[in-house]
């Protein structure tokens, strides 16, 4: 198996989410499906093939550098459940 | 006939005529919805807003001011941000979220005065081809089988959409299509669903998936009203920077003209396996009612098929991984609760863990998997490569003939909780048929077109060139009107 369990707390550990003992082994076996499903790229030549785009970027089209959306802080605080007057709250980083 | 029944281009007429209201019509399509609840394709509801905007439109209609879908009430996937309506892409990590803003596309529909019923039940972020990795539970399909009263699946990820459609619940509905979400859906409820050209229509304020493929489109009881609410939903978007400036047709009335000489290509790697009988012998009566109406049909090949789904299941995952970083509890949506010496890392980590679905955690591990140092070329950077392949093969095809025809998919829709429960890939296998269109950015459409021994709808998928909306829909709507699939689901649920 090419996820083993130490890469499996790895990943889940980039990703941010907290996986517990009993899930581990289940997302385990699941990942390891997935990519032996998709290890069927290996079977394609890609030497001298180019990454997909979707063509040319507009850069002459890009914004003026300025304010457009007018959402004012009350608005966007109302969506937290941790604020303090116009700031969002997190647990204490520097000691 | 029960209003509710009629489409949008019939409704429209009957607005315009004053033979109906748009306070009665958006009356009629409440009490649908209020007798539908076993059908669980509205997860929020704004009838307070609809009644609103319905009064608003009898003052307008008939008047100068008025716009193409003045009065026409319609179903919202959750996918789409709408200002001040909760909106959750059906996942609990955004427990609560009211949007301070509106998504483009569901801007461009109200600036032309439809009417909002609600939200449309669909899986988790669009991760998933049954609706059941919702939050909310699946929405269940208005059809059934004469074989079983088992549920059956709307198709996903806009099943609410489709089950919504198809049981008269609105008018037409939003969708989005990543890997098939439009198509799919549409499929199994005997619904029109098309995924438009990659830029046809702005991401701005659609929760994102997977950036490079997401695109929103219609879902409609018929070709005509897709026509329609395209039109109202596509354009470029300044707030979008791979939305396209290029024009947009007025596709209804490109609808009947004649398609003599029409050049229609069958992939030979589309083929249906054994036991799909009715499937294929749907396909070739489709093929024959081509020929009949002049239209030249080619074998033609596109070699790299059986590495689509494989590439889909690398860089999709691989660009949700990224976009659903943003959900860290601290700006919106759930938050865990923390005990007291937990850092920061532990909010981010217990509230990812809570509020993510299982499919929807698996895919953010695959991607970050694939994306990982030692691994980014062999997956991720390979894909990239054979997805350039994908599209070679379709710029090849599309040199020899103008449309491609395909099933849409291998089944009719099959029975809740019968597929992915011990094998996620199962579930993957479904979107076969519609996942190559995403990869190569092309608009395609599903067209019911009869149903199978089961009693349950079919569709074929007709794919274009970039931009060749206008050919699909034409060719749609003659086959539509040459087929007359006028079947609705019997009512069980009321």
């Amino acid at each position: 198996m090419e996820i083993d369990t130490e890469t499996v707390l790895k990943i889940a550990r980039l990703s941010r989410i907290k996986i517990n003992d009993t899930d581990s082994s289940d997302i385990q076996k699941d990942l390891n499906r997935i990519v032996e499903f998709v290890k069927k790229l290996s079977e394609i030549d890609v030497n001298g093939v180019s990454e997909f785009n979707f063509g040319e970027t507009h850069l002459e089209d890009m914004r003026q550098d300025s304010v457009t959306i007018d959402d004012s802080a009350d608005d966007v605080l109302k969506n937290t459940k941790s604020k303090n007057q116009d700031f969002f709250t997190v647990p204490k980083i520097v000691e | 006939m029960n209003l509710t029944e009629l489409g949008i281009k019939d409704l429209r007429e009957l607005l315009n005529n004053k033979e109906v209201s748009a306070t009665e019509l958006t009356n009629a399509f409440i009490r649908n919805i209020e007798e539908s609840s076993k059908l669980n394709a509205f997860i929020e509801k704004t009838f307070d807003k609809a009644l609103m905007q319905a009064a608003e439109a009898d003052r307008i209609i008939g008047t100068e001011s008025q716009r193409s879908l003045c009065g026409i009430p319609l179903g919202i996937k959750d996918l789409f941000c709408c200002k001040d309506v909760k909106t959750q892409a059906a996942s609990a990590i955004l427990e609560n979220f009211i949007p301070p803003y509106e998504s483009t596309v569901t801007q461009k529909i109200w600036n032309e005065q439809a009417i909002m019923l609600g939200k449309l039940n669909m899986d988790e972020f669009a991760m998933g081809s049954s609706n059941e990795t919702s939050t909310y539970g699946s929405a269940i399909n208005p059809w059934r089988s004469s074989a079983s009263d088992d549920f059956l699946t709307p198709g996903g990820s806009s099943g609410g959409s489709s089950a919504a459609v198809a049981a008269n619940l609105c008018a037409g509905a939003t969708g989005t299509d990543t890997g098939g979400s439009i198509r799919q859906p549409a499929s199994f409820t005997g619904t029109v669903g098309l995924k438009p050209t990659y830029g046809r229509c702005s991401r701005w304020g659609i929760i994102a998936f997977a950036s490079s493929f997401d695109q929103a489109g219609p879902i409609t009881k018929n070709v005509t009203d897709n026509a329609i609410l395209l039109k109202a939903m596509s354009g470029f978007d300044p707030l979008d920077s791979t939305s396209a400036k290029i024009e947009v047709p007025d596709y209804e009335k490109e609808l009947g003209k004649n398609i003599k000489g029409l050049r229609v290509g069958l992939a030979k790697e589309y083929s249906l396996q054994k036991g799909d009988s009715e499937a294929k012998k749907k396909l070739e009566q489709i093929i024959s009612l081509l020929e009949t109406m002049g239209a030249e049909i080619f074998e033609v090949s596109l070699p790299h098929t059986e590495f689509a789904l494989p590439t889909y299941y690398v860089l999709a995952p691989a660009e949700a991984s990224s976009n659903l970083a943003r959900y860290d509890g601290v700006r919106y949506g759930h938050r865990a609760n923390l005990d007291k010496n937990d850092t920061i890392k532990d909010l981010y980590e217990k509230t990812r863990s809570e509020g993510f679905g299982t499919e929807v955690k698996r895919r953010i591990l695959i991607g970050t998997y694939v994306l990982s140092s030692g691994y980014y070329d062999a997956y991720y950077k390979r894909a990239q490569k054979v997805r350039n392949l994908i599209k070679n093969d379709f710029d090849k095809v599309f040199k020899k003939v103008d449309l491609i025809l395909t099933p849409t998919t291998p089944t009719s829709a099959f029975p809740l909780g019968s597929k992915g429960t011990q094998d996620p890939v199962e579930m993957y296998m479904n979107d076969i048929f519609t996942v190559p269109a995403n990869l190569a950015g092309l608009p395609a459409l599903s067209l019911p077109v009869g149903l199978d021994e089961l009693g349950l709808p079919l569709g074929v998928q007709l794919i274009g060139n970039n931009w060749q909306e206008p050919l699909i829909l034409n060719t749609a709507f003659n086959l539509e009107d040459a087929l007359g699939f006028g079947s609705s689901p019997k009512n069980w649920w009321a």
